[in-house]
């Protein structure tokens, strides 16, 4: 329901480029950076970097959700991307990931965050919701799939 | 009282009865929930009774010269002396003061749809057999707005969640769309029951009885509604206001106290307005139950009230005339049926025509039987402005004491089993909890995850509201979504629907992520062990 409200065009990307985790995670800020002039680049880096020391965003299913919150921004941002070729991420299921969803938050307000990894998570719960992400050929494709795509609609 | 007796004599007595009373109520309350599993309060309740001025506190002491502890005399309203009745009233200001913060009124707002519609069928339906039980068994009372009549069917309305909400939660069924139902439907049922005794005390104070003035009823119940709906959205607009002001003090001891002395403050304004002091109380704690230092100011009232509440049920107890109770056991009896009665009919209608089955409309019915505090409270304010006699008051806490004693056992009977909602539209909403438990290394340490987590969902745009008296149990709701956080030991449980698991899950992933960092810093701390010695100093020389 709020997938639409959060994501566009230019927040969703396929054929990223990265073949590491730290690559990755560079080029999904790198869009996030994209939304607005006054992001501090630097914030962002390291909070999402001081959240995977945590515990690795890496989930199963070839999928992370690596997010950071910091104080620069005052709403909810978000990315979607799909990398050319599977990286290893550390995840739960000891599989490389390919599909990526980032979110940056403020620090006093996780509703959203939360509320937003959650429905992106039920989406992507279901195999054919996947292969339709793994498949998409550009970005239009890709944007479409998550606003059509609810899981329990 | 002798005469010229002193007031250091007063005095003396007033402390020996406290003692007495407390070492009373905690003992027959520890009795009633160790070993009979039932609330304390019903101990304290027995406690009073057989303390007090009708049992043992009648009996003649030889050190206090020949009077009984407990003495009664003729010119007084009640039995038991102004001083001692002062703190019992205190005590009824600070239950609803709490009873008023832990409600919210947002989430009680938004669940306005079927909560409401049972709380409301409950509260007519054992209203008026009560009002008419009065009818049948007081032998001059003629018109169902005779005072007496409205107070025994107000005596009647109101439920008592505490019971209920502990014995959900031990089963696991809090979350379920009955206890959901339960939980907002009490809500109602409370704030229903408020504005009813209001209405009824204007009527009485100001002299209805002998036949109906339809216009005097109808400046009343403006008053009342006046009063209640004026103060609560003054309320609600300033708490923010008035918190935000005191959060400045930087001292949550500080603000928890002058908190408690507003709810004083508009007790005895609603005494002046010609309510009674408790909706003061009630409206008061409803204010700030929206401000986000309600949980705060409650848990810092928690000394107060375990010392000044079980007093109040303690004289309560007192109240309770037993030569009085003998002519009026088989109306007490009877009432209380009707209250039974009334719940069950009240409350499951509704629920059967929001889509439960009869098994549902069961659960529903019997979660709304227990009674408690309110009654009391309700019955003593009758007692005290003289509308209902010792016999009335002694027919209210026989009908309180059965149904407090008739409903767990009931309730537990009704919720084994299937879904209470029709096949229809039932299956999936029951089947549809899931339930997420892990345990900590220490109690202690679960309370304070369990505080956090709260915290959490309350930064997630939920409404956490304490739901169990005494034991720790939540419920955070946000719009439809109820999600219930308890804690058994060292075991940390959350009830989320199935919609919600995701979000929960990952909440929860992100809090103990949190609190690992935050522990990792308190090592840095205790790596050195310079603090720990600074502390000591030279305390082996």
């Amino acid at each position: 329901m709020r997938l639409k409200k959060v994501l566009n065009r230019s927040s969703v990307r396929v054929g990223l480029p990265g073949s590491t985790k730290d690559e990755i995670i560079r080029e999904m800020v790198g869009i996030i950076l994209a939304d607005d002039r006054d992001f501090i680049k630097e914030d962002i880096l390291n909070a999402v970097f001081q959240r995977e020391a945590q515990m690795s965003t890496g989930m199963k299913n070839g999928i992370a959700i690596p997010h950071g919150k910091v104080d620069c921004v005052t709403r909810l941002h978000a990315a979607v991307a799909v990398s050319a070729e599977p990286v290893d991420f550390d995840c739960l299921d000891g599989l490389p990931a390919q599909i990526f969803v980032m979110t940056v938050s403020p620090t006093n307000q996780t509703g959203p965050h939360l509320q937003f990894l959650a429905e992106v998570s039920a989406l992507l719960a279901d195999d054919d919701f996947r292969r339709r992400i793994l498949a998409a050929k550009n970005e239009d494709e890709l944007l479409k799939a998550f606003c059509e795509g609810r899981a329990d609609a | 009282m002798h005469e010229g007796a002193s007031l250091t004599h007063l005095m003396m007595v007033l402390v020996l009865q406290l003692t007495v009373i407390l070492l009373a109520a905690k003992g027959f309350g520890f009795v009633c929930v160790r070993f009979l599993r039932q609330p304390s309060v019903l101990g304290e309740l027995v406690a009073g009774m057989i303390v007090g001025p009708f049992a043992l506190g009648g009996i003649a002491l030889p050190f206090l010269g020949g009077e009984p502890l407990f003495a009664i005399s003729s010119e007084m309203v009640l039995p038991v002396t102004p001083q001692l009745y002062g703190f019992a009233t205190v005590g009824s200001v600070v239950l609803l003061f709490i009873s008023g913060l832990e409600t919210d009124l947002k989430t009680f707002l938004r669940f306005a749809g079927s909560g409401s519609l049972v709380g409301f069928g409950g509260v007519v339906c054992s209203y008026f057999l009560g009002a008419l039980s009065a009818l049948a068994f007081i032998p001059d009372v003629v018109s169902i707005f005779d005072p007496r009549a409205m107070f025994m069917g107000i005596i009647a309305t109101a439920t008592s969640v505490g019971i209920t909400a502990r014995i959900l939660s031990e089963r696991r069924r809090l979350s379920s769309p009955e206890g959901v139902t339960i939980l907002s439907a009490v809500v109602f049922d409370d704030v229903l029951g408020i504005v009813l005794l209001a209405l009824v005390i204007g009527l009485v104070r100001m002299g209805g009885g002998e036949g109906v003035d339809w216009r005097l009823l109808g400046r009343i119940t403006l008053k009342a509604f006046g009063f209640w709906i004026g103060s609560t959205v003054i309320g609600i607009v300033l708490a923010p206001r008035i918190t935000k002001g005191l959060k400045e003090l930087k001292d949550l001891e500080t603000l928890a106290v002058i908190a408690f002395g507003l709810a004083l403050l508009l007790a005895g304004l609603s005494e002046l307005a010609g309510l009674a002091m408790i909706i003061g109380a009630y409206v008061m704690g409803l204010a700030l139950s929206s401000t986000d230092v309600a949980e705060d100011i409650r848990r810092r009232l928690e000394g107060l009230q375990a010392f000044i509440v079980p007093v109040f049920f303690c004289v309560m107890g007192m109240l309770v005339d037993f030569r009085a109770l003998g002519e009026v056991f088989v109306y007490g009896l009877i009432y209380a049926g009707l209250g039974i009665f009334g719940k069950l009919v009240g409350c499951g209608l509704p629920a059967l025509m929001l889509g439960f089955n009869g098994k549902g409309a069961l659960r529903i019915g019997t979660g709304m039987l227990p009674r408690g505090e309110v009654t009391l409270i309700m019955a003593g304010l009758g007692l005290t402005t003289g509308v209902i006699g010792p016999s009335l008051f002694g027919v209210a806490v026989i009908s309180m004491l059965i149904s407090s004693l008739v409903a767990p056992p009931i309730l537990l009977v009704a919720f084994r089993g299937g879904s209470g909602f029709r096949k229809t539209l039932g299956e999936v909403k029951s089947a549809d909890l899931k339930v997420i438990s892990f345990a900590m290394p220490t109690i202690h340490l679960a309370d304070f995850v369990l505080s956090r987590l709260l915290d959490a969902f309350r930064r997630a745009d939920y409404f956490p509201r304490r739901v169990g008296h005494r034991k720790p149990v939540y419920i955070a709701q946000k719009d439809a979504a109820q999600i219930t956080l308890l804690r058994q030991d060292r075991l940390i449980q959350v009830n989320a629907p199935s919609a919600q698991e995701g979000f929960v899950r990952l909440l929860l992933t992100e809090e103990i992520l949190a609190l690992k960092e935050l522990f990792r810093s308190v090592e840095k701390v205790a790596d050195t062990d310079a603090t720990e010695r600074n502390i000591l100093g030279d305390l082996f020389g």
